[in-house]
């Protein structure tokens, strides 16, 4: 169908369908030729998503692999039609002919660049695609951190383990710092002794109330706090209702910090309760939700003596609990190959 | 009872909807059901999650229906999203109609609105739940219809979403009008989208679009991107993006406008372009045809469901394709005249005298006939 004359004021009115299905065939045509030409070079037009996907959130924050390998596949392919434009008259006749003359070459060369782009995206998605099949699998087999196990009856000023940690730490060099602080009850009873001492808590709404009374309350985990904390930078870390529910893991990262935060001859203060009033009918329902559940006193011993600890434990009134006092040997041992 | 006994109000069929907004087209198009119905003669009212200040005289906040309840009411969801307004209606026992819109796809926010992502998420969890309460599917289009079958409705029937598409014939905004008259008197063709600024409408490929059509065609061309936000990463991005392809005097964000302004608009359109990712129906395509626009849009979703044959519909987005199908609806008399001709002879299928009976018919099937 010739489109000039059906183009034409109160002509014969064309086939509809056929005419948009040519209209359609010549729009492809044009645009394979615009490429072919230079006019808009595909590499461009993929450039322009790599353009706008740099303000995308995603991209300007790091993003996901995904979309980062998106913006791999689009680079990947190098166009050897180089465009041609110029601003000088016959500039671009000149450019073009150099081009016709060196495509057989830079074709080659770029063909190669793109097989090499090629076979590199290919390999990142099956890295993508094995990391994505180990973060499910992690995931299911993730163990949720321990929360604050706290007893009212125990975890007061006039408990019977309180005088004696106070008495341990409080005429320690260095900073004290009390974990699960609370609303700083114990971190008050140290500074009235003399330390030098602050608290952690993850529970920012007791951490809030704290703050009218004690100045040096944090709302953190402790784990993150003692991975900000300079090497042995602190003088006594004293624990409660900390590491009563831990799993192993998580236990053990926490002695690994503790060994590179405290100082030589500093104090480690543990207190936790015993298996058996953890698991009474009345414990927090934190205790229910713990990966694990509390060590014997002496295997706590055990365990900080083989890390280069001088322990001493002393149980509770009942059994419900029990406080095991370290101090840390001034040259410190090697690190234990146990792998508790 | 007696034909001489005491008259009782009429059966009520009643809307709910997760957000009324004066200018989306669910919101239009539940404000217009609520006049079709009460013309009818049943007693409705609206009820919604959220309600837009213009329209808080309009509807009530849809945990008040208890104190409106009566029996015998019938109730009609507008599904656009997921919202509380689900679970809300799937604990109740009044006989419910499902009016299907179809939802954006949680993929189109990835990366850009994890709220939204989430939410859009939730959608089909809701339109699920509602499945086994609903006696009836309604859904704007085919592809829609597809959806609800997808999700267990059993019954279901397909009519257009009510479109007062007379808003684009109004009288044009003065000041608007005029602006755009002055702009095009120095020459440049003027291209229209009408949406939300989201990631699926796609905005940014318009914008790309609009680079390579000023590249390769027409230098001195315009974009006007109607609508309103619910991504301000996205907007943002768009405005970057838009500044640093030199666009920025080229493409105007206009934010939601008035029917007069939109009016404008149309009027002033040579074409009207649509690359969005997902549609469900498109109400602003018919308001094109209805303005006498040609229209050119990616075919996605339900586009070629309710354009027909009165657009130019394009299998991919790239900018040189898009430029070139833009190039040839406002340089083809012959390709604009068919395209017009067709829209013309497709537009009176979505007119409210067309659309209404159909739905009038659909709710009765469900609450028996007005009295």
């Amino acid at each position: 169908m010739d489109k000039t004359q059906a183009a034409r004021p109160g002509g014969p009115s064309p086939d509809p369908q056929a005419y948009v299905a040519q209209v359609m065939a010549e729009i492809e045509d044009e645009v394979r030729l615009r490429r072919s030409s230079g006019d808009l070079p595909p590499k461009l037009e993929r450039e322009l998503d790599e353009l706008f996907l740099a303000h995308s959130p995603v991209a300007g924050r790091g993003g996901d692999l995904t979309e980062a390998l998106r913006m791999v596949d689009a680079a990947t392919f190098v166009d050897p039609v180089v465009p041609v434009d110029s601003q000088r008259a016959a500039g671009a006749v000149v450019k073009k002919g150099m081009r016709t003359v060196l495509l057989w070459y830079v074709g080659w060369i770029t063909h190669q660049i793109s097989q090499f782009a090629s076979a590199v995206s290919r390999a990142l998605h099956i890295v993508e695609g094995r990391l994505k099949e180990l973060e499910r699998k992690v995931e299911v087999q993730r163990v949720p951190g321990a929360g604050v196990v706290e007893i009212p009856a125990v975890h007061r000023a006039d408990a019977w383990w309180v005088a004696p940690t106070v008495a341990a730490v409080a005429s320690v060099p260095g900073r004290i710092v009390h974990a699960a602080s609370g609303d700083g009850w114990l971190v008050r009873l140290i500074i009235s002794a003399g330390g030098d001492a602050y608290g952690v808590d993850p529970r920012t709404n007791l951490v809030e109330e704290g703050v009218l009374t004690v100045s040096d309350l944090r709302g953190e985990d402790l784990v993150d706090h003692l991975r900000a904390v300079a090497p042995a930078g602190l003088g006594a870390i004293v624990l409660s209702g900390v590491v009563d529910g831990m799993a192993g893991g998580e236990r053990a990262q926490l002695l690994h910090l503790i060994g590179a935060t405290l100082a030589p001859g500093g104090v480690l203060v543990l207190h936790s309760l015993s298996r058996a009033a953890f698991d009474k009918e009345d414990a927090p329902f934190e205790a229910d939700l713990a990966p694990g559940r509390p060590l014997r006193a002496t295997t706590w011993q055990r365990l900080l003596d083989e890390s280069g600890y001088d322990a001493t434990v002393a149980d509770g009134p009942g059994g419900a609990d029990y406080l095991v006092t370290a101090v840390r040997a001034t040259v410190p041992l090697p690190e234990p190959t146990s792998g508790r | 009872m007696s034909a001489a006994g005491p008259s009782r109000p009429p059966v009520a069929v009643h809307q709910f909807i997760p957000t009324l907004n004066p200018r989306d087209a669910t919101g239009s198009h539940t404000l217009l059901l609520r006049d079709i119905l009460r013309g009818a003669g049943w007693r409705s009212e609206i009820f919604a999650e959220a309600i837009h200040d213009d329209l808080a005289t309009e509807a009530y906040k849809h945990w008040t229906y208890p104190e409106h309840a009566a029996a015998g009411d019938v109730v009609i969801y507008q599904f656009s999203t997921s919202s509380v307004v689900a679970s809300f209606l799937a604990d109740r026992s009044e006989p419910l109609i499902v009016d299907f819109h179809n939802f954006t796809a949680p993929e189109h926010f990835r990366g850009w609105e994890p709220h939204s992502e989430e939410r859009a998420a939730r959608a089909y969890d809701d339109l699920v739940l509602l499945a086994r309460r609903a006696e009836l599917g309604l859904a704007d289009s085919r592809f829609n219809e597809r959806d609800l079958r997808r999700a267990g409705y059993r019954r279901t029937t397909v009519i257009p979403v009510l479109v007062d598409y007379r808003r684009v014939g109004a009288p044009p905004d003065r000041r608007v009008a005029a602006e755009l008259a002055a702009a095009k008197a120095k020459g440049g063709a003027d291209l229209l989208f009408v949406g939300r600024i989201v990631p699926s409408k796609a905005q940014h490929q318009l914008v790309q679009a609009l680079w390579a059509y000023r590249r390769l065609y027409d230098p001195a061309a315009r974009l006007h991107l109607v609508g309103g936000s619910s991504s301000f990463a996205y907007l943002k991005a768009l405005r970057e993006f838009t500044a640093e392809l030199g666009l920025v005097d080229a493409v105007r964000i206009t934010g939601d406008v008035s029917d007069a302004a939109l009016a404008a608009y149309f009027g002033a359109a040579d074409a009207y372009l649509s690359l969005s990712a997902h549609e469900g129906f498109g109400v602003p395509l018919v308001e094109a045809m209805a303005a006498g626009v040609p229209v050119v849009a990616r075919r996605v979703g339900a586009v070629a469901e309710t354009v027909g044959d009165a657009a130019l519909l394009l299998a991919g987005t790239d900018p040189s394709y898009v430029a070139a199908a833009l190039h040839r609806v406002v340089s083809d008399a012959t390709l604009r005249r068919l395209l017009l001709e067709a829209g013309r002879r497709r537009l009176p299928a979505f007119g409210l005298d067309a659309v209404a009976p159909q739905l009038v018919a659909a709710v009765a099937s469900v609450a028996g006939a007005p009295q």
